[in-house]
């Protein structure tokens, strides 16, 4: 039992337990803060805002619990985030045929593989099994069905799916598996902890300031919500609260600039082009796992853009 | 210890299956909680659909509820007939009732002998599984049992997605999201089967248009 939760990280990472006070910190804050203007203002509904508030606590917990719980633990749990993610895009996606039932069992085994590598740290097999060998693999399972109707959509949207969902949200677990390096002893937690927090914190500014001030809109057709002012507003805040928790990573000043700048926009990506499948689904949310927010794909698309570049800097930069 | 093993199989095993393959999520919950006689109807793709709706039951409740199986399939043998009465509870009934002086049992006669004793049913009026996600015209049966027990109520139940997870020829399950949504509990309207049977269908389709 002593094994399981990760004490080191709070005597060694002063920095880590600040960040996890700070999220909780915020949360109660924003509970209590919709709690009594409910109750001063009965009439205001706040209902969206509550059920956005309850599902971030999920969010956080499962984050949090992945941070300082064992290893194992936290690849078990970031490897069930991909399942539910692939598992609510391929239900929802009008281009999943009935047909493909059994190629994408292979989709959903391609999970526990991927996981397996980001956990024994094999950054070549990692980097190269779903992006050539599961590209080459899911089309010959599809001819070897041998249904052909429409067969070239299949190929291209299956694959695509197990990028999003599973290819790129495995960069967060390898993070896990990055070892300390001189200056830097934090560790791989604190780095997911970061790229997770700025990911989520920057959905949040960008939806806050475009509700505010947001008048010009960027997408019209594909998501209406998102303006210019949330935008600009959005980064600017995520660029300055990521310079304040730059403790959490081994960037320099310069460097941690660039790169808040850099996830602030993929992450703005990252929500445009998920929208944009969903209106092309003709749906609002992608399902219900999380009250208040559809489903968990809405809440992770940016982070399985966010989480590939964040990781591809750092490993660059500093692990190479 | 029977109802312990139903609760651990359906409450516990079987929900952690569905929402582990199926992310299972049911709407207007309540509606599926009933004292005494009733008859659940649901739409049927798959062999999960049973399991479904009894992983919702509470365990007082399951136990008294009987799911109409088809005996040629479930009970071909003395063994899978045991099985499917000790953990399934099914009621196994023939496929169409016996001509007039034939001398086999009428499956209409044992679903209302089950209903007289105080228990529930589990009917699928489709007969089989059929398509995923295309409903096919109900049977007679269900207008006729409610015909001669007007007062017992009828339950709507329709289930979507499951016919993904584990269709009909198969045996392999795919994760697929799926949502069961039940209606509220409604007595017949009309002494006539036939309209019966509508009344039944329209029910469940409204569940379908409303989803």
């Amino acid at each position: 039992m002593k094994d399981l939760i990760n004490y080191d990280i709070f005597e060694e990472n002063w920095e880590v337990s600040i960040v996890i006070g700070l999220i909780f910190g915020i949360l109660i804050f924003s509970s209590v803060l919709f709690f009594v203007l409910g109750k001063l203002k009965p009439k205001a509904d706040f209902s969206e805002l509550v059920m956005r508030t309850k599902s971030w606590w999920l969010m956080a917990v499962i984050f949090v619990a992945a941070t300082i719980l064992h290893p194992i633990i936290t690849f078990i749990s970031l490897g069930l985030l991909s399942f539910v993610a692939l598992r609510e895009l391929s239900s929802i996606s009008k281009n999943v045929r009935s047909a493909d039932r059994r190629t994408l069992i292979w989709c959903f085994l391609a999970i526990p593989v991927q996981y397996y590598f980001a956990y024994i740290g094999q950054y070549g097999l990692f980097l190269t099994f779903i992006p050539i060998f599961m590209f080459l693999w899911i089309p010959f399972m599809l001819v070897i069905n041998g249904d052909i109707d429409d067969i070239g959509k299949s190929m291209s949207v299956l694959p695509t799916q197990l990028m999003l969902t599973v290819f790129g949200l495995s960069h967060l677990a390898f993070l896990v598996a990055l070892p300390e390096i001189d200056g830097f002893n934090a560790g791989g937690r604190s780095l997911l902890l970061f790229i997770v927090f700025i990911t989520e914190m920057n959905d949040v500014f960008q939806f806050t300031w475009g509700k505010l001030f947001g008048k010009y809109k960027i997408l019209p057709k594909v998501s209406p919500n998102k303006t210019w002012e949330g935008l600009i507003g959005g980064v600017l805040t995520t660029v300055i609260v990521g310079y304040f928790l730059k403790f959490l990573t081994p960037f320099t000043d310069t460097q941690i600039i660039l790169v808040c700048f850099t996830i602030a926009i993929a992450g703005f990506i990252g929500d445009v082009v998920l929208s944009a499948v969903k209106r092309d689904i003709g749906i609002k949310d992608t399902g219900e796992s999380i009250p208040g927010h559809g489903g968990i794909l809405d809440r992770i698309d940016s982070l399985a853009l966010t989480g590939p570049l964040f990781f591809h800097i750092v490993y660059n930069l500093y692990y190479l | 210890m029977r109802r312990f093993l139903l609760w651990l199989i359906y409450r516990v095993i079987m929900r952690f299956l569905l929402k582990l393959f199926a992310g299972i999520s049911i709407k207007d919950k309540e509606n599926i909680i009933h004292n005494g006689a009733s008859i659940i109807v649901a739409n049927h793709n798959s062999h999960l659909d049973t399991i479904t709706i009894m992983s919702f039951i509470p365990t007082k409740q399951l136990i008294k509820t009987h799911p109409v199986a088809a005996g040629y399939y479930f009970g071909k043998t003395n063994s899978k007939k045991r099985l499917s009465n000790y953990f399934i509870n099914a009621l196994l009934i023939p496929r169409g009732r016996p001509k007039k002086g034939e001398n086999k049992p009428d499956p209409i006669e044992m679903m209302l002998e089950v209903l007289d004793r105080g228990h529930s049913l589990i009917l699928f009026p489709e007969g089989s599984r059929g398509e995923p996600e295309v409903m096919q015209d109900f049977k007679w049966g269900i207008g006729l049992i409610l015909q001669a027990r007007p007062e017992i109520p009828f339950i709507p139940i329709y289930l979507k997605g499951l016919g993904k997870v584990l269709p009909k020829g198969d045996p392999v399950p795919v994760p697929h999201l799926s949502k069961i949504t039940c209606g509220k509990p409604t007595l017949p309207i009309s002494k006539d089967p036939a309209e019966i049977v509508t009344q039944v269908h329209n029910s469940i389709v409204s569940l379908k248009n409303n989803y």
